[in-house]
Parts: C-alpha cells; sequence; structure tokens
C-alpha cells in the first residue's frame, strides 16, 4: 500500500467506515509507515471537528447543567472524604 | 443538498474568510483573551476542577447537543445523552491526552460513539416490534440550516468548518452523512442507497480528502 492509499485508508478510519477486510492491510501500512502513519492518524481526528463544527450549536438545558454540576461535587466531595488523613 | 444550504451561509464565510487575521488557536469556538483554552480546562477537570468542568460545560454542550440530535434525531433523547456524554466526560478525562489530539475532537469521538450505540440500539427495538419506518429521507441533509448573518459573524469558526463541508458535491456528502453521523459502514451505504460499493468507497475517499485538505487551508489562513 503507497502512502497516499493508507491516507485515504486512514480517513475511513478515523471515522470507524474501514471494512473488516481492508484494516489487516491498514494496520499492516500502518506499522510499515510508523511515526508518519501515527502523525497522519492523528491529524485526521480533526475531522471529527470539523463535521461537529458545521453543525449549528443546539440549546443545552441549564438543569441539565445544574444536575451534573451537582453530581460533580457530590463525588469531589465524597472522594475528598475518603482520603486518609 | 447543497441547493437547499442557506445562501447566507456561503456568503458570509466567504467574507469571513477574508477578513480573518493570524491568531492563535486555544479553543475550537472563539474566546476572549485570558480565557482558559481547552487543553487547560482538560488538565483542570482531570485534577478535579468542577469549575472548569461548568466551563466546558458552557463552551461546548451546544456543540455535543447538535452533533447528538443529528444522529439521534430525538430532542428528549438527545438531553438524556448530553448528561451521560458529559458525565462520561468527566469520568474519563484521565483518559485523554493532548499528544492524541484536540480535547474537541476527543469530546466528539465519545459523544458520536455514544449517540450511534443508542440509535442503533432503538433501531434494534424498532426492528423486534415491527415499527421500523423507512427513513433515509427523513431528514434534510444540509449541515447549517437556518442561520441568521448575525449568528453567523458570532461564529467564525462554525461557518468556515460548515463552508468546508458544504462545498463538497451532494452525492459526496449524502455518503459521509451516513458514515459519520448515521455510523454505517460502506456495504451498508451501499445497501441503503442501491450504489455499488466501489462508488460509496471512491465517494467517501474523496469527500474526506476534500475536507482534510480544505481544513488544512484553513488552519493556514488561521
Amino acid at each position: 500500500m503507497s502512502f497516499e492509499e493508507f491516507q485515504n485508508c486512514a480517513r475511513l478510519y478515523v471515522i470507524g467506515a474501514l471494512e473488516p477486510e481492508e484494516l489487516k492491510d491498514f494496520e499492516a501500512a500502518r506499522k510499515q509507515y510508523g511515526s508518519a502513519a501515527e502523525d497522519f492518524i492523528n491529524e485526521c481526528h480533526s475531522l471529527h471537528e470539523a463535521f461537529a463544527l458545521s453543525l449549528k450549536p443546539a440549546k443545552a438545558s441549564t438543569a441539565i447543567k445544574a444536575r451534573l454540576m451537582s453530581m460533580v461535587r457530590e463525588r469531589n466531595k465524597n472522594q475528598s472524604g475518603a482520603e486518609p488523613t | 443538498m447543497s441547493s437547499s444550504v442557506d445562501p447566507s451561509v456561503q456568503a458570509a464565510a466567504s467574507n469571513r474568510a477574508v477578513q480573518t487575521s493570524a491568531k492563535p488557536i486555544a479553543s475550537a469556538v472563539e474566546l476572549e483573551p485570558g480565557v482558559a483554552s481547552d487543553l487547560d480546562l482538560m488538565l483542570g477537570i482531570q485534577s478535579g476542577d468542577a469549575e472548569a468542568f461548568s466551563e466546558l460545560y458552557d463552551r461546548y454542550s451546544g456543540v455535543v447537543k447538535a452533533l447528538i440530535l443529528r444522529i439521534i434525531h430525538d430532542e428528549t433523547g438527545a438531553d438524556d445523552l448530553l448528561q451521560e456524554v458529559f458525565m462520561e466526560i468527566w469520568n474519563q478525562a484521565k483518559n485523554f491526552s493532548a499528544q492524541k489530539g484536540k480535547p474537541l475532537g476527543w469530546m466528539v469521538t465519545l459523544t458520536r460513539r455514544r449517540a450511534i450505540d443508542a440509535l442503533r440500539k432503538r433501531q434494534a427495538y424498532a426492528r423486534a416490534a415491527g415499527r421500523l419506518q423507512a427513513e433515509p429521507e427523513r431528514q434534510p441533509l444540509a449541515w447549517v440550516q437556518n442561520v441568521t448573518e448575525n449568528a453567523i459573524l458570532a461564529r467564525d469558526t462554525r461557518v468556515l468548518m460548515a463552508k468546508v463541508v458544504n462545498s463538497l458535491p451532494e452525492a459526496q456528502q449524502r455518503v459521509i452523512e451516513l458514515a459519520f453521523f448515521q455510523g454505517m459502514s460502506q456495504r451498508e451505504i451501499a445497501s441503503n442507497t442501491n450504489i455499488p460499493l466501489g462508488t460509496v468507497k471512491t465517494r467517501l475517499e474523496l469527500g474526506l480528502k476534500k475536507i482534510y485538505d480544505g481544513l488544512k487551508e484553513l488552519k493556514d489562513e488561521l
């Protein structure tokens, strides 16, 4: 597999669209190209950001935030209470 | 699909792309000077800082919920998932590594996995109950809808991203839509759309490459 073919596969790989039979060749090329392959795969994750940021943000509930903050603070309290003094 | 995109989005995107000057990218959204970067917030969350978590929610809950909604198309279910996703962000923050990417990329990966899981469970349930309805054409495919110009101007990054994504030919947008937002494999896309598998693969590869190249150009512009 050429590096250009690997790049095409990597972009499919990060969005989970690589077929199982393509995965074996992809993993072999990934090993072959080493750190250049890993660097490229990491760069490809920016595709995820692009798709999310291309959407119009939705209105998120303040009630959900209040529940989350309550859970988070409760966990912090329990953890600090559980730590040995 | 391209024809359903609000023309003001593309016009404003073009204008903003020209007007944007050099500036550091600390976050995927616009930040005031002195405000903590996404990475600062993630590091804070890793050390149990509830205020950092609160700030991250304020910054990205809208984006995360939009992504969930785009996948499951259900407001109530989206709220439940939004809560689950942010709880997972808190619980799994220790697994985030800046070496492997940006905080938003990590959050989107986590959100997408959760939402597609939920979508598949719903589809399985609907099939079991014999209530599955044909739905491929139910949702409009445009990824940016009904955005006013003021809203656009306030969200440079989003508009520029939308510009990149919406510049693709409709056929490529369609297969990327099914792969990314519906979690379909190439075979599933081919089966659902009656497009030959080889064509699906080619469209996916070309579309993703164009988006990737467009993002690189955007980063250079920024």
